[in-house]
């Protein structure tokens, strides 16, 4: 290892300075994020809170502990939720003294900016370095599946590729929870980034009978109401207005809809299948008799799932695949920066 | 109560059958499509909770249809994951099940009186594909007889065409897909030995066609003349994927027919009623355009208001099949659709929602989608 534990943490800390300076300058540059990932102003603003500032010692040890080291690495950044650059920076800087970024053509600002005010000359933004011409060293991909798997072809060999690709959340209210608690922290997971991020909730499992799932739907309807005034959603495209739209149909098949300015809740008994909904602010409320039936009911969803949250989290045992976070109600969407958020992660030598 | 729901349903099937006996007759229909699609949605509103919960849902009063389009349409999803079905399970004469799962289910359409389905298919599957045919010629099927694939609705229809279009023959002589494996060598012998004099009809996947023509490279299992081949479905993930057009080059090579002659067929499992490319009976039919019989009806509505569109304009497809007696006579499809002239154009699956964050996309969750039987 050619730095040591010291010195790739003091690297991962001057790109958390750099958080804190470009948080402090969010209002200048949430326009720009605004227009290019569709959410209105108020919703960037609301993101920001998820951009990691303030870490705890023994987090950024276990990032740097898990990074591996690698002579270089390169990151690619596609599809991801805005704040998601800065991860994935501290992971490479971690591994890594020599990191180059290709920021995500869509949207590039928050990468831009992490890597001017980091001034770290260890970071480097490449805007579009083939994944071929990358000899050594590492290459993380994070984006669709499908853009995975296309790095992963086009690597050379004997570089290792690290794919993170999407994913989605799961939230769990036991039968003892309060549902007036659970549904505003869930409420709280689902609005930042319009429930795009791989670890916004879109399914709820309740655990009890049809009334108790039924009225935690309608309570978290009512706050996502709330939420619609204070942070508007921002406009959905035409295929994702229009999956909605099936979603919608189907549930008021299957169960309960609640339909909101910005968001739609439905909800239905679990009946051996799940119905999941597509992004932007729409959740899927089933009830289940016992959480003892939960590995059974989440089996179909499972290798998608990055975290689950959840009232009681001890009761959930081995229920929960290896790899797969687990959170409280209300903090899914702001795991510790201990390493990748999405800890199935897998990698591969070229 | 139930033998009363028993009567209305038969009445229905007769009505529909009837509708159907009058196309193979050439006679005028006996009723407008809209009465008995009103009758159909309403009967399924009485007896299918989750259709009733729709119609409430989307304010609609069934005892209030005036036309069919006033009926809302059932998601094709909703097969997974809830009984379309106006009876108990147990009042099921056959079971019909996609073949891909999603999020933990297979679609289920199950049918308490199949003869309705089956005149349906005979029907109009005569005479799309078979109509020329004066006396029963060899059926060749590129797929699993009906005991293999006992929920399968393609194979049960192959089945069908078989029994009534095809010479009495042994499975072995019949179909050439058995336990999951392609039998290539046993179709070549069968070919090989066919009388030239009488055309053949193939039945098949385009799947099972994609992997026979890659084994069979350049070589030629030549047909008979007047020989035609069906093709259906789509490709689920169970081959590489090639356009229709190409395929249908390839796959008229492979038999030496006329490309007109490889014929699309468009069903599936939630649907009791199939639509057919005219390209065998129609000289100026394009490939690619489907027509429907007169008891299924698609209509391309706009995807998020769900409202009909204009001929010419593409949209999502809404499919009433007024042989869907039992379970949903409107379903909503998934796939693009566009009225032209001459009948319907297929213009694939719905796009998925584009990528806007790393919430994985509902295209990616369910990999390869299925659609046809």
């Amino acid at each position: 290892m050619s730095r040591g534990v010291d010195e790739r943490a003091a690297d991962v800390r001057r790109l958390l300075d750099a958080s804190r300076a470009v948080y402090e300058d969010r209002e200048r540059i949430a326009p720009e994020i605004a227009r290019s990932t569709g959410l209105t102003l108020e919703g960037v603003l609301y993101g920001f809170s998820c951009l990691e500032r303030d870490v705890a010692d023994g987090d950024v040890r276990s990032l740097v502990g898990g990074a591996g080291d690698a002579e270089r690495v390169h990151v690619v950044l596609s599809a991801n939720v805005f704040v998601a650059p800065l991860r994935a920076l501290a992971v490479a800087r971690a591994a890594s003294a020599r990191v180059t970024v290709r920021p995500s053509p869509r949207d590039p600002t928050l990468t831009r900016e992490l890597a001017k005010a980091a001034g770290d000359d260890a970071i480097a933004i490449v805007s579009d370095r083939d994944v071929a011409s990358v000899d050594r060293g590492e290459v993380h991909v994070y984006g669709r599946d499908e853009t995975v798997a296309e790095v992963r072809a086009r690597a050379r060999p004997g570089v290792r590729v690290l794919g993170h690709g999407p994913g989605m959340g799961v939230a769990l209210v036991s039968r003892a929870g309060d549902l007036a608690a659970a549904a505003d922290a869930i409420a709280t997971d689902v609005v930042p980034f319009d429930q795009r991020g791989c670890l916004s909730p879109r399914l709820v499992m309740v655990e009890g009978d049809e009334g108790r799932g039924e009225a935690l739907a309608v309570a978290l309807h009512e706050r996502l109401e709330g939420w619609g005034a204070r942070v508007p959603r921002g406009e959905l495209a035409d295929a994702e207005r229009a999956e909605a739209t099936r979603w919608r149909e189907t549930v008021r098949f299957v169960g309960r809809v609640w339909s909101g300015a910005g968001h739609v809740v439905g909800f239905a008994r679990w009946g051996g299948a799940l119905s999941v909904p597509p992004p932007g602010r729409h959740v899927h409320v089933a009830s289940l008799l016992s959480f003892e039936a939960i590995e059974a009911a989440l089996a179909p969803v499972a290798r998608h799932v990055v975290v689950v949250g959840t009232d009681d989290p001890a009761r959930l045992g081995g229920s929960v695949p290896g790899g797969v976070r687990v959170a409280p109600l209300g903090l899914m969407q702001r795991p510790p920066l201990d390493g990748p958020v999405d800890r199935r992660a897998r990698s591969r030598v070229g | 109560m139930e033998r009363d729901t028993c009567r209305e349903s038969d009445a229905l099937h007769e009505r529909a059958r009837a509708m159907v006996r009058s196309f193979e007759r050439g006679a005028p229909r006996p009723e407008g499509f809209d009465a008995l699609a009103i009758d159909l949605a309403r009967f399924q509103a009485a007896h299918v909770p989750g259709y009733a919960r729709l119609c409430a849902a989307r304010g609609v009063d069934p005892s209030a249809f005036a036309r069919a389009s006033d009926a809302p349409a059932v998601p094709a999803d909703a097969f997974k994951l809830a009984s379309v079905f106006c009876f108990e399970d147990r009042a099921a004469t056959v079971t019909f099940r996609t073949s891909g799962t999603t999020v933990g289910a297979r679609g289920t359409h199950a049918m308490r009186d199949v003869r309705t389905y089956d005149a349906a298919a005979l029907v109009f599957g005569r005479a799309m594909f078979a109509r020329d045919l004066i006396a029963p010629v060899p059926v060749l099927v590129i797929g699993p007889p009906e005991a293999e694939a006992p929920d399968s609705s393609l194979a049960h229809m192959c089945g069908l065409f078989a029994r009534a279009f095809g010479v009495a023959e042994s499975l072995e002589r019949t179909f050439f897909v058995r336990q999951g494996t392609l039998l290539v060598d046993d179709l070549r012998t069968r070919v090989a030995a066919l009388n030239r004099t009488d055309p053949v009809a193939i039945l098949a996947t385009s799947f099972a066609l994609v992997h026979l023509t890659d084994v069979l490279g350049s070589d030629v299992l030549a047909l008979p003349s007047g020989s035609r081949v069906m093709q259906t479905g789509g490709f689920k993930g169970r081959s590489r994927e090639v356009v229709a057009g190409d395929l249908r080059r390839t796959v008229a090579r492979a038999f030496a027919v006329d490309e007109r002659a490889v014929v699309s067929e468009y069903g599936m499992t939630e649907l009791s009623s199939q639509l057919w490319e005219a390209t065998l009976v129609d000289e100026r039919a394009l490939p690619g355009i489907y027509v429907e019989p007169p008891w299924l009806r698609v209509v391309a509505v706009d995807p998020e208001s769900l409202a009909p569109l204009p001929d010419g304009t593409a949209g999502i497809a809404r499919i009433e099949d007024l042989a869907n007696v039992d379970s949903a006579f409107a379903v909503l499809v998934p796939d693009r659709v566009r009225r032209v002239e001459g009948g319907i154009e297929l213009l694939g699956r719905a796009p998925g929602a584009p990528p806007r964050g790393c919430s994985i996309a509902l295209d990616e969750m369910l990999g390869a989608r299925e659609g046809a039987p």
